[in-house]
């Protein structure tokens, strides 16, 4: 009898746990970056006098957002350098070119989460920022986060802005010429899931 | 930005290193050999391409993350060591070409290496596609090396060189009109280099008992590997045009044109400035298209194209403090 009560006692614990695991796991909500209703923009001073704006057509990822444990939150973005988009054609072919992006050599841009913390509105994530083939430490406040129910779809929307030096991610200097340095990346996603 | 005078410094810079080191070299032994002259033309034209890349300022990564690092770390020093150890008279001239078209080969295999097209991503190359377009250029370097080492034997390596050093200097200035002004740069040393190293090593070779215009195999053989390096760049990472690579591949071929019979046997000098003249043509036709795809394409960045005459009056009253009307 002292035995059976024991094995119950521990069925009942394993199971305790594997139910309470589960469910922390779960707790995490996947979101799909929506590219109909998100856009990943960005601009750049054109001979210190004014600015050139760009969008990137082609952007993928998804985020995982857990409301109880914000710090287990994470965000995947990749960008297809490919579609860069200056509303030129010219210029669009020549920003494609090794002197800039090098879309041969570096196919994405990518930014990949690695700790997460809640502040007022929003979330600041930090991260590994890789572009030109070269990665660095960035740390990006997005606002927003709240859900809502449209149509039976769950959508989730942020805000960030990243302000970079185009020569810190190995673009040649004497290239850079009319273009500044300093770029702008502007990034307003949405996130569904059913 | 393109800035000519910085190329041409390292142009010089180049050509003044490379002419140095080998007319020094002459005039320390007289009476050498042809591979001892050939080690010369190799250590000279690896000197003037450092000092040439130097004053370029041209950024390098180590190891090599793109194309040009690539091909300016890696391709052009193995193809400088190959041929010095080709060089040597102990060297028997079936392993020399062993190394050679081993080069060849893994050329666009290393010029390629973690770029979209080997990487299997959708859009670009299957791995059948990527096998067969690096062999059809392998393909192509292996023919040309060999035929420019075949005629550069007896009197044309002068010519061939000199050839090589324009195909280089216009593949440059193509690669830079069709908007890559980093890769096309390149050339501007390597031209420098090769040209100070061919003029240098004919005046110390004058001395010993060789053909006329003749010259090691290095300079023709280290040429060949820039030229094919820089178009293959261009045109694989830039928007270089098959079509305008191939044809400058293959310009130095037109130095083939001189041994017809009815020109063979003409003064060394005639022969070599029809040589260079029909090379110089086809390059010419290749340079005036690339400008005029560069007016057609790239102009209107400059921005002169859409200025209109009302701008272009408002800005001129603006900057003479001008009045009345447009």
């Amino acid at each position: 009898m002292r035995q059976f009560i024991s094995a119950w006692a521990m069925a009942l614990a394993i199971g305790t746990v594997v139910i309470v695991g589960g469910e922390s796991a779960s707790a995490a909500d996947e979101y799909d970056y929506d590219l109909v209703h998100s856009s990943v923009s960005f601009k750049a001073r054109h001979l210190d006098i004014s600015w050139i704006h760009g969008r990137f057509n082609e952007v993928s990822g998804k985020f995982s957002l857990d409301r109880e444990d914000p710090s287990k939150s994470t965000f995947e973005l990749t960008i297809k350098a490919d579609s860069v988009d200056t509303a030129n054609k010219a210029r669009d072919e020549h920003l494609r070119q090794p002197d800039y992006f090098d879309t041969k050599q570096y196919p994405n841009i990518e930014f990949k989460s690695t700790s997460t913390k809640a502040i007022k509105d929003g979330y600041e994530v930090t991260g590994d920022f890789t572009m030109h083939g070269t990665t660095k430490k960035v740390t990006l406040v997005l606002m927003g986060g709240k859900e809502h129910d449209f149509k039976k779809v769950k959508r989730v929307a942020f805000s960030t802005e990243l302000s970079l030096k185009r020569s810190d991610y190995g673009f040649d200097k004497k290239a850079i010429g009319p273009i500044g340095d300093a770029a702008l990346i502007m990034i307003d996603c949405e996130g569904v899931r059913d | 930005m393109p800035d000519l005078l910085l190329y041409l410094k390292s142009m010089g810079a180049a050509a003044i290193v490379s002419s140095i080191f080998v007319l020094t070299m002459a005039r320390s032994r007289r009476q050498a050999s042809t591979s001892w002259w050939n080690s010369v033309c190799v250590v000279g034209v690896g000197l003037g391409l450092a000092v040439g890349f130097y004053v370029l300022s041209l950024r390098f990564s180590l190891p090599p993350v793109n194309a040009l690092d690539r091909l300016l770390l890696i391709v052009v020093p193995v193809g400088l060591s190959i041929e010095f150890l080709a060089g040597f008279p102990r060297v028997p001239r079936w392993a020399a070409w062993l190394f050679r078209l081993s080069l060849a080969a893994a050329i666009p295999r290393i010029l390629l290496h973690s770029s979209v097209y080997l990487s299997g991503s959708a859009g670009e190359w299957s791995l059948w596609q990527a096998v067969a377009v690096m062999a059809v250029c392998s393909t192509l370097l292996a023919g040309v090396w060999s035929l420019l080492a075949r005629l550069s034997r007896g009197s044309g390596g002068v010519a061939i060189s000199l050839a090589l050093c324009l195909t280089i200097l216009c593949a440059g200035l193509t690669v830079m009109l069709a908007g890559y002004i980093g890769g096309g740069s390149a050339a501007f040393p390597m031209a420098g280099a090769l040209l100070a190293t061919t003029i240098g090593a004919r005046y110390g070779m004058r001395q010993i008992s060789v053909p006329t215009g003749s010259l090691p195999a290095a300079v023709p053989g280290t040429g060949v590997v820039c030229l094919f390096g820089l178009l293959f760049v261009g045109c694989f990472f830039g928007r270089l045009s098959g079509e305008s690579a191939l044809v400058m591949l293959l310009a130095p071929l037109l130095c083939w044109v001189a041994e017809i019979p009815l020109m063979r046997h003409r003064k060394a000098w005639l022969v070599t400035v029809l040589r260079l003249a029909l090379v110089a043509i086809l390059l010419a036709v290749v340079l005036v298209m690339a400008k005029r795809r560069f007016d057609r394409d790239m102009a209107p960045l400059l921005g002169k194209a859409q200025v209109s005459e009302y701008n272009l009056c408002y800005w001129n009253r603006l900057s003479q403090h001008g009045r009345g009307p447009c």
